[in-house]
């Protein structure tokens, strides 16, 4: 219910307000696609962290590139 | 499901777009003051001025200082016009470079009061802008200084005092000495001084001519007639509010219905009524004590609102002369007086008479950034365009970035999505071929969402600053934008200027000015340049919203409009020479599949290069 939720908030964001951030991704995928995606498959609590953790590299020090979600099957690392 | 989606977005997206709205709604623009009367406006006795002020308190309650007393409700007053309302008592005009107006020698009333430099509409030719306005007008709103007394058989000057001077008029610099003699040894002085801004100082002194000591109470209030509708109560205050020791409160005239009372002790500060642009502060001795009290008295169309100080009581012997000194404020609250009056009088947190809102520490220094590239330049308008491209400045190698970056993958996107398709359930495998993807391109990542994200502070600092600074009213811009601070006039549902009829407001909505229109082609423009999102939905939804946008900043002031208008513009350019330097074709997909290793074609990301495409330069848009 709560990734639902999470989930129906980061498309809400994403056809609308993303509009403006066209292009100025450092990272592939965009961090609210990684949030959704980290949502569905880990849940709404470690999705949300794996978000939030993503959302901090998002900066001018941050590597950038590509930078998929861990697969639910491995052990996560931190990095 | 894509469908169903779409559908699910355009709904989401109408309820941004209300909710915005709700959030921030349209200026209009102030509704004219009538100064004629109104034919059917309820008519009884003439305006029935008030009881003293002295009269009701005191009697009883030896110490207690009677507090001024607005005038008791007495029937809906008749509605004249001002100069017939002008004409009831005799007066003492005067006349400076912001200032027209007089003083009733009746009362010893300021209560008229106009600004020669703020007219009511855009046309210059319009009538001045009332501040103050005398007891007969539709909504009288006037300031009175005066006196109570714990002894009731004091006689005190009231609202029918007739105020003796042998003075003509009043000018900067040379004040208006008014008298009253109470015919038990007592005369009341006051000593009004005008400078050639908003500030009245007001001396009020008595001389004891009399043979025993008395003690005496000095007041001052203004007086508002009429319920005031707030005109944007969500982006400002407008009401009855004050400093009180140091802090700022802001109450509501709806708090004080019913003849409801507030009563508050302050040491220092102001009080006052404000509108949006306009007020009537008055401001104490800063160094001693006051009682103030707010109140309301009657109801519907004879309500009336009062806010007064109280100061400590002042002892006269016999023979002695006692007073004190008080400001009066009626005037536009513009920016830079305000200040200098904070600094000049001491008057403490006298800034806060302009409410610049939560975010004050980043709006007021964008004021004064505007307000000096005014200076500079002479008009607003410019002032904002020349402001659009000094925040453009400060991240114009970030955003540079961004956009080589941009250009980098918008080449590339063919290519992933290849990927995708090929290795579409096997992530891992799909993620190694991206990461060797990324390296093998040495793709070097853009900036980032923070250039964008500080860019939000500034649009909404600049709404703010267009909506509230007086400095920004009936400011023109080049061509048919007499006012930056109201919606561009030239509308589709006026043929742009050519039918003249009042739009319904049921139809405000599609009522959109050429200023929108021209911000939407930009962000259709922009668009373009843009790689497409991958995102089917997405993709679509993004196609609609220039349009949504258009609708949405219709409403909003041009000045604002013209901002995103021209910050669209400049991101245009700027993304135009990068793509085409990093040899994307404009306006496009991009057919190239595989990239040639870097050939070094600068910009300060340092890696870039990409496939020189001959194509260039399509089509731009």
């Amino acid at each position: 219910m709560m990734s639902l939720a999470l989930r129906g908030a980061i498309r809400l964001y994403q056809l609308t307000l993303a509009y403006f951030f066209v292009g100025a991704c450092r990272y592939e995928p965009s961090c609210s696609t990684y949030a959704a995606q980290a949502v569905t498959e880990h849940g709404a609590l470690k999705g949300s962290l794996l978000a939030a953790h993503r959302f901090c590299r998002c900066n001018p020090w941050g590597a950038g590139g590509y930078d998929p979600v861990p697969s639910a099957r491995q052990p996560l690392s931190c990095r | 499901m894509d469908q169903k989606n779409f559908i699910v977005a355009i709904v989401l997206s109408v309820l941004i777009i209300v909710g915005w709205q709700a959030v921030f709604p349209p200026s209009k623009a102030p509704p004219p003051v009538t100064q004629t009367a109104a034919p059917n406006a309820p008519a009884s006795a003439a305006g029935q001025p008030h009881t003293p002020p002295g009269a009701a308190g005191a009697p009883g309650t030896p110490g207690a200082p009677g507090t001024p007393q607005a005038p008791a409700a007495a029937g809906a007053p008749v509605v004249m016009s001002l100069d017939q309302a002008l004409a009831q008592a005799p007066r003492v005009g005067f006349r400076t470079p912001e200032l027209v107006g007089s003083i009733s020698l009746k009362g010893g009333r300021i209560d008229d009061v106009r600004l020669v430099k703020h007219r009511q509409e855009v046309d210059p030719k319009s009538p001045p802008v009332e501040v103050l306005a005398p007891v007969g007008v539709e909504h009288a709103y006037y300031a009175e200084f005066g006196w109570s007394a714990s002894d009731a058989g004091l006689k005190m000057p009231g609202p029918d005092s007739v105020w003796t001077t042998d003075q003509k008029t009043l000018e900067p610099g040379k004040p208006l000495r008014m008298t009253w003699d109470n015919g038990q040894g007592l005369v009341f002085a006051l000593d009004i001084a005008i400078d050639d801004q908003f500030m009245f100082d007001v001396k009020q002194s008595v001389a004891n001519k009399a043979d025993k000591q008395v003690t005496l109470y000095p007041w001052a209030l203004v007086v508002r007639y009429g319920e005031h509708k707030a005109e944007g109560s969500t982006v400002l205050h407008e009401g009855p509010y004050g400093v009180f020791n140091g802090s700022l409160k802001e109450l509501s005239y709806g708090d004080f219905k019913d003849n409801k009372q507030q009563k508050f002790e302050t040491t220092g500060g102001w009080i006052g009524f404000t509108d949006k642009y306009w007020m009537a502060t008055l401001i104490p001795d800063q160094k001693s004590k006051v009682d103030v009290t707010v109140k309301g008295t009657g109801a519907g169309a004879n309500i009336k609102y009062q806010i007064d100080y109280v100061g400590s009581p002042i002892t006269v012997e016999p023979g002695a002369t006692g007073g004190t000194e008080g400001h009066l404020f009626a005037g536009a609250k513009i920016v830079r007086m305000i200040d200098g009056y904070r600094d000049k009088l001491g008057i403490d947190r006298f800034d806060l008479t302009i409410d610049w809102g939560y975010f004050s520490f980043f709006t007021k220094p964008l004021f004064w950034l505007l307000e000096w590239l005014y200076v500079q330049l002479g008009n607003f308008g410019l002032a904002i365009l020349v402001l659009t491209v000094m925040v453009k400045a400060v991240f114009f190698p970030l955003a540079n970035k961004s956009y080589a970056a941009m250009s980098k993958m918008k080449a590339l996107q063919p290519e992933m999505e290849k990927m995708k398709q090929r290795y579409g359930e096997d992530r891992q495998r799909l993620n190694q071929e991206m990461m060797q993807l990324y390296r093998r391109e040495k793709v070097n990542p853009a900036a980032g969402c923070l250039p964008i994200v500080v860019q939000i502070p500034v649009f909404f600092a600049l709404y703010k600053v267009l909506y509230t600074s007086i400095e920004m009213r009936h400011q023109p811009f080049f061509g048919w934008i007499k006012d930056l601070s109201a919606p561009d006039p030239l509308t589709i549902l006026t043929g742009f200027g050519m039918i003249h009829w009042q739009v319904p407001e049921i139809l405000h909505f599609f009522n959109i000015g050429i200023w929108p229109l021209i911000m939407g082609v930009t962000m259709f423009l922009q668009q373009r340049l843009n790689p497409a999102p991958t995102d089917p939905v997405q993709a679509r939804v993004f196609q609609f919203l220039p349009i949504m946008f258009t609708f949405m900043m219709a409403q909003f002031q041009a000045g604002l409009v013209i901002y995103w208008a021209w910050s669209n513009t400049l991101s245009i350019c700027q993304q135009y020479f990068i793509m085409r330097r990093h040899g994307m074709p404009i306006g496009k997909k991009a057919k190239v599949t595989v990239l040639p290793p870097p050939a070094n074609s600068g910009g300060e990301s340092g890696g870039g290069g990409g496939k020189k495409s001959g194509k260039g330069s399509s089509k731009k848009g």
